[in-house]
């Protein structure tokens, strides 16, 4: 069953002062399955927030439609199983933070009975019971963020849908949230979340849909990318030579020089050790050996026309000598 | 109901937290204390200049504090996209600006209240009579007040805090003299005149029906019959102005 379902939206937004049209959203389509963690990948102004926007009603799409839980945008008894933390948010500082839960579990209609004891395991499990008095406004942006995912899970809704909910998180925090969406997907809760902290994505996600410039460019499953490319190898070596590449030449897919030293790509496992004897035979050492396989930078940066993310410093000391295709 | 209320309470305390709800409530007690300094000049009048300075008072802070706290307190929910907190859970938009109305109008009340009993505290001291006719004024007060405040939701939907206050503060001008505005034209204007003015008429809120402080200050018979149409018709305009503020609301995109 999908719990979420956009299917070709489109957006454009006017500015203020000329008539001209810049398209945001260009037809994206993608799902999430009932239970699936689903990232959303894309450089920024790629139409994350935009797409998420849409979802949740507070704009319109100009086409395509978009489905919660089988109902339309903002439509009140599927937005009474979703939770929301939006990008960088504004919480009303005036609050401190057990009425600002009290506020957000009243409007999603938690009953007033159940109220008091979710707000202290949910402040629990942020860490933010001993805050729980002070007024938000004196809150860190690390402890906002942690508030804003108190408030998207205090109603226990079905769906989550989190934009950049890393964000301002230091690296205690971040494993806090990480922990806390890992419990949720255990419990079988849809999770919707955009990210830029790669690793986080990897950890916790069944599938990434990646966009960019307003399309879904790719959608995979994350298990499928880890056997992408399973079985290369890269043997890192000091005091290479070009002429040792003879002998090699299939066994190798690519070489990258970096001053001295050079890293090899084996195409697989059993062509490491002839490879390795070939080096130490041409008087080169072996630095190391290192099994890859292909993460999900290589796939994001590859799709988003950035193969290769080293810096121009990087770029110039290094000097790609062969490919293998 | 109760999301209205929740959003009502929220805005509440808000606004009580507002530095602005401070400044217009000492504002006010400055100017009903001036009422005091100023009673030896009238001699023999003293309970009536308090009174009528104090009734203005009590009527122009009122409005004040409706237009500056209703034109900023919805523009900051959006601005700072607070709102999307609220707007992506089962309320409708509707039930929001309610709310939001509903709460601005309670911190109103408030204001109403404390500078009441600061009024009454000084005719007191000064051993005056306090009649119905100057309760009966302070709910009218009130009643232009939630007009007023109305009118400042519908503008500040679609506008920047400054116009609406310029908006708010220009049409509860017109409405003040819309009585006026159809004499002068009935006299003096030709027949495209009358129409315009006659539209204004209608469609401005006529705020004379809730000015009552001549009555009070004194000491005139009143008609409870006017009270009770006064309220009718502040209920009315209040919720047409509303369901056109609504209308604007759903409409709206929150880039």
């Amino acid at each position: 069953m999908h719990v979420l379902n956009v299917d070709g939206i489109k957006k454009h937004f006017r500015s203020d002062m000329s008539l001209a049209k810049r398209e945001v959203l260009r037809g994206v389509t993608f799902h999430a399955r009932e239970g699936e963690v689903l990232g959303f990948l894309g450089p920024n102004g790629a139409g994350k927030t935009t797409t998420i926007k849409v979802i949740l009603g507070l704009i319109r799409a100009h086409a395509g439609s978009v489905a919660i839980f089988d109902r339309p945008p903002g439509d009140r008894r599927s937005m009474a199983r979703v939770g929301y933390l939006p990008e960088m948010p504004y919480f009303y500082p005036h609050l401190s933070l057990t009425e600002f839960l009290e506020f957000c579990g009243r409007m999603s209609g938690v009953g007033r009975s159940d109220l008091p004891g979710r707000i202290d395991r949910i402040a629990e499990m942020v860490d933010l019971t001993p805050h729980r008095s002070k007024r938000l406004k004196s809150f860190s942006k690390g402890m906002l963020q942690r508030a804003g995912l108190a408030q998207a899970i205090l109603h226990d809704p079905d769906l989550l849908i989190l934009d950049e909910p890393f964000s301002g998180l230091d690296p205690v925090g971040r494993k806090m949230v990480r922990d806390i969406l890992v419990d949720l997907k255990k419990r079988g809760k849809t999770i919707f979340f955009s990210s830029h902290i790669l690793s986080d994505m990897e950890t916790l996600c069944d599938r990434v849909c990646i966009i960019r410039d307003g399309v879904i460019a790719k959608s995979v499953v994350l298990d499928d990318l880890l056997k992408m490319g399973e079985g290369t190898v890269e043997v890192a070596a000091r005091g290479w030579r070009p002429e040792m590449m003879q002998g090699i030449r299939e066994y190798v897919e690519s070489v990258r020089t970096t001053g001295e030293d050079a890293f090899l790509v084996v195409r697989e496992q059993r062509f490491v050790r002839p490879v390795i004897e070939r080096l130490f035979g041409g008087g080169a050492e072996v630095l190391a050996v290192v099994n890859r396989h292909r993460t999900l930078e290589n796939l994001f940066l590859r799709e988003i026309g950035r193969p290769d993310a080293r810096t121009a410093k990087e770029k110039k000391e290094e000097k790609l000598v062969f490919t293998g295709f | 109901m109760n999301k209205i209320a929740s959003v009502a309470l929220n805005t509440f305390r808000e606004s009580i937290r507002e530095k602005i709800l401070v400044v217009a409530l000492l504002f006010g007690v400055i100017l009903m204390g001036s009422s005091v300094l100023l009673s030896p000049l009238a001699v023999g009048a003293k309970q009536k200049i308090i009174m009528d300075v104090g009734l203005a008072a009590i009527s122009i802070i009122g409005v004040l504090t409706a237009v500056f706290l209703g034109s900023t307190l919805v523009h900051k929910e959006v601005d700072k996209k607070a709102i999307y907190l609220v707007l992506t859970r089962p309320i409708s938009r509707s039930s929001f600006l309610a709310g939001k109305l509903a709460g601005i109008v309670l911190a109103i009340a408030l204001v109403f209240a404390v500078m009441t009993a600061v009024m009454l505290g000084t005719i007191a001291l000064g051993k005056g009579i306090v009649r119905p006719a100057v309760f009966a004024s302070v709910y009218l007060s009130f009643l232009e007040t939630t007009v007023v405040c109305s009118i400042v939701m519908l503008f500040s939907t679609f506008t920047t805090p400054m116009l609406t206050s310029f908006f708010a503060l220009c049409i509860f001008a017109a409405g003040s003299l819309s009585g006026d505005l159809k004499v002068f034209a009935s006299k003096f204007g030709g027949e495209g005149m009358q129409l315009v003015t006659g539209s204004l008429y209608y469609l401005l809120p006529n705020l004379k029906v809730f000015n009552l402080r001549h009555e009070a200050v004194h000491n005139l018979p009143f008609a409870t019959g006017d009270i009770l149409r006064a309220t009718i018709y502040a209920a009315v305009y209040c919720a047409v102005v509303l369901f056109f503020a609504c209308s604007i609301f759903k409409r709206r995109e929150f880039k």
